[in-house]
């Protein structure tokens, strides 16, 4: 079915401002949706997608400007009353209960009931219903917890349909997805579209978006630039008007060999509660001068193989070397004072301590060391010189050493993290996810950072779930699946796709015939 | 056969409190004579009627911490119980005193959930306000009102009724319609068959003479599970409790889910206290709650967060209570129960090919029977402090495989991820 433009739209929202404490999240927006259409909002971090799909569903209220649904005029103070008037949410993080089961997620808060009682049956007989005529099957009794990344995204999706929504608005939905099930998700939306379904897609990732949508409206800096038609356009068009300018892209320039290994990872074993390995005899080595990308889908063992080198998880087999030397049992700052680095994947549980100013921020993990520290007593002067100075290498924006962590944007905070790191001269720095969750600006600084240490001669392990930015800045690749490294690939010819297939295991075949 | 005991969680539960029932009497009969009250009816009778405040304390704290709200209060709670519940029996009778106990352990409820719910105050902070505030409270209250009364004082109340009891007719002889029926259970147990005599005498324990409150908080069981795991105000309280933020997305209010929870939480635990005042003591004496609602949340844990293992870790805990109060030569063989149940879990862990843990158990193992074997008597000390030495050790066996709602004991705040 083609997009409707004879009706009126069915989502109309004009001049939408929302503040919020020091920022013009939104200034003045303008969207419109016709009935039926694949309506993607794309921009970069910061452009206030996110905060105008919560105006739309209800969440928060926006300060100025009129929102039509349908024609009619609306105010929403509730999510329920977006759903009321048909339109449903799936959030960027999930919205689910792990321990409840997938039944009892979908019927929350619009629970069928026989007497007082939750009528199960029926539930049921609904869910199963909706999954078949969309083609998303799922169990209405599995548990969340037991269920993967995609399947959770159904169960989301299911939720909206079953409130009986027209319109879905998915939050940037594919940044979770391998690509492969990226496509899948495609599949069901063009399943949704064909049923009459309006859909609104968030996303910054171009190629998908000209893949999937029929209309498009790119926001910057809080504004509506434009609105398009997908296939009026092409990624350039759109990258530029998104940024305003050439988007940066991870690069690297050639590596000179040196042979010194400098980190060696010998068929390490880590054990989970239940006795079984989360990793699996890994070997690596990483090399000076060098990046080592690890890529995988999040579960899969990365996380744990980055504790253990850094001394958080006991090896239950295997040996690590630095530089040659055996630190299997070394305590965590015997190995940080040794020269090992570390960029944690979640900055605000990991990284910082968020309601401290900087300067102790910047001592985290150094606390022994000059100039933070004065034989047992801390250097209160010259940690906030040796953070002033961080704050100028690393170009973070703050009025001073003094304020909270908290008050900075996320692309600060990271910036801060990797400069407390960096300054600190590792030979070994492990970089969990960089550059999630921050603004384009900053990811290009990060990288700028990561490149300038290497060729310094640290050795650099980077976990990514950023696939472009794997094989943009990566020297090698290795693939972790269920706890083992089960690909080892060169940059230069890997591919999203091929990447995509070694990390969920499809091309466990193909590649043994491949090599 | 093997089916059946899959479907059937009531027949899982039966077998089970039969397997104790014959490992208590195999103790029984091999600690003779010295010990004769480890499995009898009174032991049964006096194990109930301990393990109902801890029960209802049990309750309140699942019902409180399934909705994410850590009560810690429940001592404080049921102390209020003590109090309310001790002055309504004395001025309306013991029906009244367990309805405004009740409403007593509410108010303690409904304080701590406006300071946590409504102003985001730390659980624990709060809950150990409400320990505080509650025994000072009652004391105030009792000069108040007791002080000039016969018997009555700063610290203690007159005595009270209790609310009475029923014999089960035709189980346990009671009268139907003013026939006296038949004794069942009591007839089987006065035969001295292996095995059959003891069970019927556990079952004539727990069926004559059963205080009407007794029944009333067993109900409560069921009702909380039926509304907890059946309707939808109980799924939106678990969710609450799992993923608030989620259930608010889906218009589920969830400050009045967990406020609606605390107070309930609350009045559980009232009704524990007034419980013992009205049907333990006959009596409110200052101090006489004695940590119950703390061995309440225990046996929260210990249950994971489910009523029936609440009632478990409740009944293990009166029962190490009736031994304690009734014989202490029981105690003695309590140590020859314990060093059997180490040799189990020790088989257990080796057929799980865990040697490690099998290995330690055994030694344990050796170490209690030999203490059984070489002694008399334990020393006096011990009895006492048995019901809480029994709640700590099944906690550390029992801790490992839990599993607690997942956004227990953090504040929400609406609007704020």
């Amino acid at each position: 079915m083609a997009p409707d433009s004879t009706t009126p739209p069915v989502v109309q929202l004009s001049g939408i401002t929302k503040r919020f404490p020091g920022v013009v999240a939104n200034d003045r927006v303008d969207l419109q949706v016709a009935n039926g259409e694949i309506h993607a909002v794309v921009g970069e971090n910061g452009a206030g997608k996110s905060t105008l799909m919560k105006i739309l569903y209800g969440m928060i209220p926006a300060d100025e400007g009129q929102m039509l649904v349908g024609g009619a005029e609306v105010r929403f103070s509730s999510p329920s009353e977006a759903i009321d008037s048909g339109i449903g949410m799936v959030h960027q993080h999930f919205m689910l209960a792990d321990h409840l089961t997938v039944l009892e997620n979908v019927i929350l808060g619009a629970e069928p009931t026989k007497r007082g009682i939750i009528d199960r049956t029926a539930a049921r007989r609904d869910l199963e219903d909706l999954g078949r005529s969309y083609g998303l099957d799922l169990d209405p009794e599995d548990f969340v917890e037991s269920l993967e990344v995609g399947e959770r995204q159904r169960v989301e999706i299911i939720k909206v349909l079953y409130r009986g929504a027209k319109v879905l608005i998915l939050d940037e939905p594919t940044s979770v997805l391998v690509p492969q099930e990226v496509e899948k998700l495609f599949h069901n939306l063009r399943e949704l579209k064909s049923r009459g379904h309006t859909i609104i897609f968030i996303d910054h990732k171009l190629d998908e978006v000209l893949a999937i949508a029929d209309t498009i409206t790119v926001l910057r800096h809080g504004r509506t630039v434009a609105t398009v038609s997908s296939s009026d356009v092409t990624t350039a068009e759109l990258a530029e008007l998104m940024v305003g300018s050439e988007l940066p892209k991870p690069s690297t320039e050639p590596r000179v060999p040196d042979p010194h290994v400098t980190l060696s990872v010998r068929s390490a074993t880590v054990l989970g509660d239940d006795e079984r390995p989360l990793v699996d005899a890994v070997d690596l080595d990483v090399y000076r001068g060098e990046i080592l990308g690890v890529a995988g889908v999040e579960g899969n063992g990365q996380g744990e193989l980055v504790e253990a080198i850094l001394g958080l998880r006991a090896l239950s087999e295997g040996e690590l070397f630095l530089d040659g030397e055996q630190i299997t049992h070394w305590p965590v700052r015997r190995r940080r004072e040794a020269g090992l680095g570390y960029v944690p994947e979640d900055r605000h549980r990991r990284g910082l301590l968020l309601d401290a100013p900087l300067w102790e921020n910047a001592m985290l993990g150094h606390q022994t060391q000059r100039p933070f520290a004065r034989g047992a007593w801390l250097n209160r002067s010259g940690a906030r010189e040796a953070t002033a100075q961080i704050v100028a290498d690393f170009d973070v924006r703050t009025p001073g050493v003094d304020t909270k962590a908290r008050a900075l944007s996320g692309g600060n905070q990271q910036k801060l993290v990797i400069g407390r790191e960096l300054s600190a001269q590792p030979r070994m720095l492990i970089a969990a996810h960089p550059t999630r969750g921050i603004d384009v600006g900053a990811q290009a600084a990060v990288w700028d950072e990561l490149r300038k240490a290497r060729r310094n001669g640290m050795a650099v392990l980077l976990i990514s779930a950023d696939l472009e930015e794997l094989i943009g800045l990566a020297d090698r690749l290795v693939v972790m699946l269920r706890g083992r490294v089960t690909a080892e690939m060169d940059p230069s010819t890997a591919t999203p796709r091929l990447l995509g297939s070694h990390m969920t295991g499809a091309s466990a075949d193909e590649q043994g015939t491949k090599e | 056969m093997t089916n059946l005991l899959k479907t059937s969680t009531v027949l899982r539960w039966m077998l089970a409190a039969l397997g104790v029932v014959v490992v208590l009497s195999v103790v029984q009969e091999l600690a003779r004579p010295t010990t004769i009250d480890l499995i009898s009816s009174g032991t049964a009778e006096s194990t109930l009627r301990r393990a109902v405040p801890i029960l209802l304390a049990g309750l309140g704290g699942i019902w409180a911490e399934r909705a994410g709200v850590v009560n810690i209060g429940l001592e404080g709670m049921m102390v209020l119980g003590t109090w309310f519940g001790a002055w309504g029996a004395l001025e309306f009778g013991p029906w009244w005193g367990l309805a405004i106990g009740i409403a007593g352990g509410a108010a303690g409820g409904l304080l701590h959930a406006v300071a946590t719910v409504t102003f985001g105050v730390d659980h624990i902070v709060s809950g150990v306000a409400v320990n505080i505030l509650a025994p000072a409270l009652a004391r105030f209250l009792s000069g108040e009102v007791f002080s000039g009364r016969s018997g009555g004082g700063i610290t203690q109340s007159p005595r009270v009724e209790s609310v009475g009891s029923l014999d089960l007719p035709f189980l346990s002889g009671g009268d139907l319609l003013g026939w006296g029926t038949p004794n069942l259970f009591g007839w089987t147990a006065s035969q001295d068959w292996l095995l059959v005599s003891d069970v019927a005498a556990v079952l004539s324990g727990i069926t004559r003479s059963l205080s009407w409150a007794s029944l009333l908080a067993l109900s409560l069981i069921p009702l909380s599970i039926f509304i907890l795991w059946r309707t939808p105000y109980g799924l939106r309280i678990r969710a609450s409790g799992e993923h608030p933020v989620g259930a608010d997305s889906l218009g589920v209010s969830v400050y009045r889910m967990k406020f609606t929870a605390v107070v309930i939480s609350g009045g559980l635990a009232g009704f524990g206290g007034a419980f013992i005042a009205i049907e333990q003591t006959g009596v409110y004496r200052e101090g006489q709650v004695q940590g119950r609602g703390f061995i309440g949340l225990a046996t929260v844990i210990f249950g994971n967060w489910q009523p029936a293992g609440a009632f478990l870790g409740s009944l293990l805990f009166g029962f190490a209570d009736a031994l304690q109060l009734r014989d202490r030569t029981a105690v003695h063989a309590l140590l020859l129960l314990v060093g059997i149940v180490l040799i189990g879990l020790a088989v257990r862990a080796g057929v799980n090919n865990k040697r490690s843990s099998a290995a330690m158990l055994l030694i344990t193992s050796a170490v209690v029977l030999w203490w059984y074997a070489v002694t008399e008597e334990v020393a006096s000390e011990l009895p006492p402090i048995t019901p809480h030495l029994a709640t700590l050790l099944v906690l550390i066996f029992a801790t490992s495989r839990l599993r607690m709602p997942a956004a227990n004991g953090l504040r929400y705040r609406r609007g704020q991820e």
